[in-house]
């Protein structure tokens, strides 16, 4: 069979790193081609250049067996090929409709003709099996319904090679599997796809190819049929991982944490809690499964006192905490992993150890007398950046240097280290690699077994089930499921996320 | 570890001095073009930096000390990406409250006198600068608008106070000035100068900038200063409350304004003169952005700022080039901070994409 792209030899240097160091992937003509590795291994590099949003250094790209160079996406899309971000390209306030037409309109005379591009689209939601109501705003759309707009947008291009950036990252098990099933169909049409995950249970679904990347180079290629799980991960990780956490059996203890019928007030573009009512033990891990915007973000920021409870109770340790300071609060031994790294878990332009120091700064031995001891700050700091495995020449280097899940352990190792009763982890391994992904959960076990509480909200149903001993389901701000380990399977799980079933939840009888 | 913390101080600091000179050398040479086309001498500016720099040492010196201080008040908010574009007025009012305190002491005042009077001012400024921080906090007014203008409020407030309240009922000129303070309470000239202009201000302004910079990289305070500017959410969710830490800075910044306009009073012209200060606030924005925001940086970007005020009265003095020629020199180096600053982000933000 032809190959549709064939990336040859490709080496793209930055100053310093070297991102893509002679790498070759071919893709065959109408396969899926999985393209895997952790983060920071080259994989969006060079997608980029076969986007044509960078160059390469050295290297061609083939196209149907011709030459190729693009100077800008456009050119890849008129030579065919599409992308669909991460994050969603799209404009909220316009319709779904007018987001598809954006920039290949239709005209008749000065105006849009509407009619001809509802017909063709039509006739693309047709073939295609996508339906999405194409006079809806675009933030009337689920997750999973913006992705088909996404993919839509492409199709309507003409394009026939589709580049899916971590599509299942921010969708629920039923509307990957509904993902999955949709690029098996696109495939049969004729398109072309390369599909770039960290999930190794998806690739082995439904790819027929995959190519595998480690720190700039390809590490492995093959047919998917030859491949499984230990051996993928060990070509992505460059040694065996166990997917295993280790972990003492359930024995909760006292009561750390108690919200009774806690709401927050309604804010632009989040979802306020509504009467939540949770309790969490020593030694248990609670989990909070939801599809993203269901108030995750509200329970962690108003058990760490980022917002304010509008009504309703908190405790820590039976003593109540509602309306204390964040900083009290923080002494008291709540710490927070927040849900975003950049925006308040970290200073980018700040130094490591001062980063790391957020909590400490103002107390014996890092400062006297509000004169702070840089002696003592970088010689804790260093023995942290060991401790956690941060790859860095030193402590003193800008946090903005580092990759994301490095970044990410400077937050966990500052939150970790103070000794809390009580860990709020939110969405603790977004965009992070395999390698730290798993680190960063076996330190959550190691909190849990030395008896601390911890509340564990995340976007990876995958992760709460591994990790949690209750997993409580949020949905539209509300508990709308319990269940202890093993009592439910992820469709069951699935199923309350999306809203279409719920219990009655209560504590205490 | 801490060796190479000190090596890349010290790296930083070359580095960041090396591209103070860049931007001079620049801004000179640019204006010496200017000076060309319009028919002088292009050399007059090194003649009047040089006059500035050697002869007329003393000017430079009584100018550096307000510059650097000037600069220094506009470091200490910015660190935390507050803009307080009011230490004129600030100004104002510390000279106000320097003459009214030193015209109300006995006439044998000591030391202790003079300190006194620093104080007043210092805590003067600092109650002026706190009013657009507090609107900040409570109204959500923008600091830069408040700032801004009460200037204006400062400036007309101290001529108010010249020509009305505290106006000598003795002197007939025309000038709107108060009582000439005591000779004891005038702050001593350098010995070392004879008699010139050039004053004990510059051991003032040198001991605070010290003070800054030991609060800037050793004290908590600065730290919080340094987070809230470059992460207010960061700080925030630290248990830092910024607002108390804006309220700080803004302080601070004022005080050290105050202090600006007590070395004015007490070294200069002896007596509150209305409309006395010659945009001294606005100049330290120059001097501050040339610095880096760092206030050791601000010593030498202010020392060099007094030369520069210095050699433009050197020049009309000598020749007959006016002495806004030091204004367009400050207006370059001002464009070519920011031209640096934009090609600085650009990169970034290429690289940023590209990878």
């Amino acid at each position: 069979m032809a190959f549709a792209i064939e990336l040859l030899n490709i080496t793209k240097r930055f100053p310093g790193v070297i991102a893509n160091n002679d790498v070759s992937v071919h893709v065959e003509e109408c396969e899926i081609h999985g393209l895997l590795g952790e983060n920071g291994a080259g994989k969006s590099t060079i997608m980029n250049i076969l986007y044509g949003m960078s160059r390469p250094d050295e290297g061609i790209v083939r196209l149907y067996g011709k030459e190729v160079e693009f100077h800008s996406p456009m050119d890849a899309i008129q030579q065919g090929i599409g992308m669909v971000h991460q994050h969603f390209k799209l404009m909220p306030d316009e319709t779904v409709l007018r987001n598809i037409i954006l920039g290949w309109t239709p005209k008749k005379g000065l105006s849009i003709d509407e009619k001809k591009a509802m017909e063709e689209i039509g006739v693309i939601m047709e073939q295609y099996g996508l339906k999405v109501n194409l006079k809806a705003k675009i933030h009337q759309l689920s997750v999973g319904e913006k992705q088909r707009v996404e993919i839509i947008k492409a199709l309507y291009r003409k394009v026939k090679i589709l580049i899916l950036d971590e599509p299942t990252a921010v969708l629920t098990p039923a509307e990957t599997d509904a993902l999955l099933e949709t690029m098996q169909r696109l495939k049969k049409q004729g398109c072309t796809i390369i599909f770039i995950t960290h999930k190794l249970r998806e690739v082995l679904a439904v790819t027929d190819h995959v190519t595998v990347m480690r720190k700039g180079v390809v590490t492995g290629t093959g047919l998917t049929s030859e491949m499984n799980v230990g051996k993928l991960s060990k070509l992505i990780v460059g040694k065996e991982v166990s997917m295993e956490i280790p972990m003492k059996s359930y024995q909760p203890g006292k009561k750390v944490l108690e919200m009774k019928q806690v709401s927050t007030a309604m804010r632009p573009g989040r979802m306020p809690l509504k009467e939540i009512s949770l309790e969490i033990h020593e030694g248990e891990i609670v989990g909070v499964a939801g599809v993203d915007g269901n108030g995750q973000s509200d329970l962690g920021e108003v058990i760490a006192g980022l917002i304010p409870a509008e009504s309703g109770n908190i405790l820590l340790d039976e003593e109540e905490i509602t309306k204390s300071s964040i900083r009290e609060r923080r002494q008291k031994g709540i710490a927070h992993v927040p849900e975003d790294r950049l925006k308040t878990g970290a200073a980018k332009d700040c130094t490591i150890s001062e980063n790391l120091i957020l909590n400490c700064y103002d107390q014996a031995p890092f400062s006297r007398r509000m004169v702070m001891d840089h002696k003592k700050i970088t010689r804790v700091s260093e023995e942290l950046c060991e401790k956690y495995l941060v790859k860095t020449p030193d402590s003193t280097y800008t946090i903005g240097t580092l990759s994301g899940g490095n970044m990410q352990k400077v937050v966990v190792a500052r939150e970790f280290s103070s000794s809390p009763r009580l860990l709020i982890a939110a969405q603790p391994t977004r965009g992070v690699d395999i390698g730290a992904t798993q680190y960063i959960r076996t330190k959550i076990a190691e909190l849990r077994d030395a008896g601390k509480g911890v509340l564990l909200i995340s976007a990876e149903l995958d992760e709460v089930m591994a990790m949690s001993d209750q997993i409580i389901v949020l949905y539209e701000g509300e508990i709308v499921a319990r269940f202890k380990r093993g009592e439910a399977d992820e469709y069951e799980i699935g199923e309350y996320m999306l809203g279409s079933k719920r219990q009655e939840v209560t504590y205490g009888e | 570890m801490e060796s190479s913390l000190w090596r890349k101080r010290i790296e930083g600091a070359v580095r960041a001095i090396g591209r103070q000179l860049c931007m001079m050398l620049v801004a000179i040479m640019i204006v010496m073009g200017f000076l060309a086309v319009s028919g002088y001498s292009p050399f007059i500016v090194w003649e009047g930096l040089g006059r500035a720099f050697t002869r007329d040492l003393a000017g430079t010196i009584r100018w550096a000390a307000p510059m650097i201080l000037s600069g220094v008040a506009i470091c200490i908010p910015f660190k935390a990406q507050v803009y307080n574009l009011g230490v004129d007025g600030q100004i104002y009012l510390g000279a106000i409250a320097a003459t009214a305190v030193a015209l109300a002491l006995p006439s044998d005042g000591s030391l202790a006198g003079l300190i006194l009077v620093f104080a007043a001012a210092a805590l003067a400024g600092a109650a002026f600068a706190m009013i657009p921080a507090i609107l900040n906090l409570y109204c959500n007014t923008d600091i830069v608008v408040t700032t801004l203008l009460l200037n204006f409020v400062g400036e007309y407030l101290t001529e108010f106070m010249a020509a009305e309240v505290m106006r000598d009922p003795e002197k007939l000129t025309q000038v709107n000035a108060s009582r000439t303070l005591p000779e004891s309470l005038w702050l001593p000239k350098l010995a070392a100068f004879g008699n010139s202009s050039a004053n004990v201000g510059i051991y003032i302004a040198l001991v605070i900038a010290l003070f800054v910079s030991f609060l800037f990289f050793k004290t908590t305070l600065g730290y919080e200063i340094k987070l809230v500017g470059s992460n207010a959410g960061f700080a925030r969710y630290g248990g830092i409350r910024s607002s108390k830490v804006l309220l700080k800075a803004m302080a601070l910044s004022g005080a050290v304004a105050g202090i600006i306009g007590a070395i004015e009073v007490t070294a200069t012209q002896h007596r509150l003169v209305a409309a006395f200060n010659p945009d001294i606030g606005f100049d330290g924005i120059v001097v501050a952005l040339l610095a880096n925001n760092n206030p050791l940086g601000v010593l030498i970007s202010g020392f060099f700022f007094g030369g520069l005020k210095n050699s433009g009265n050197v020049m009309e003095r000598v020749t007959e080039v006016p002495n806004i020629v030091t204004q367009i020199i400050m207006a370059i180096i001002i464009l070519t901070i920011s031209a640096n600053v934009t090609v600085r982000r650009r990169k970034r933000k290429k690289e940023a994409l590209s990878k």
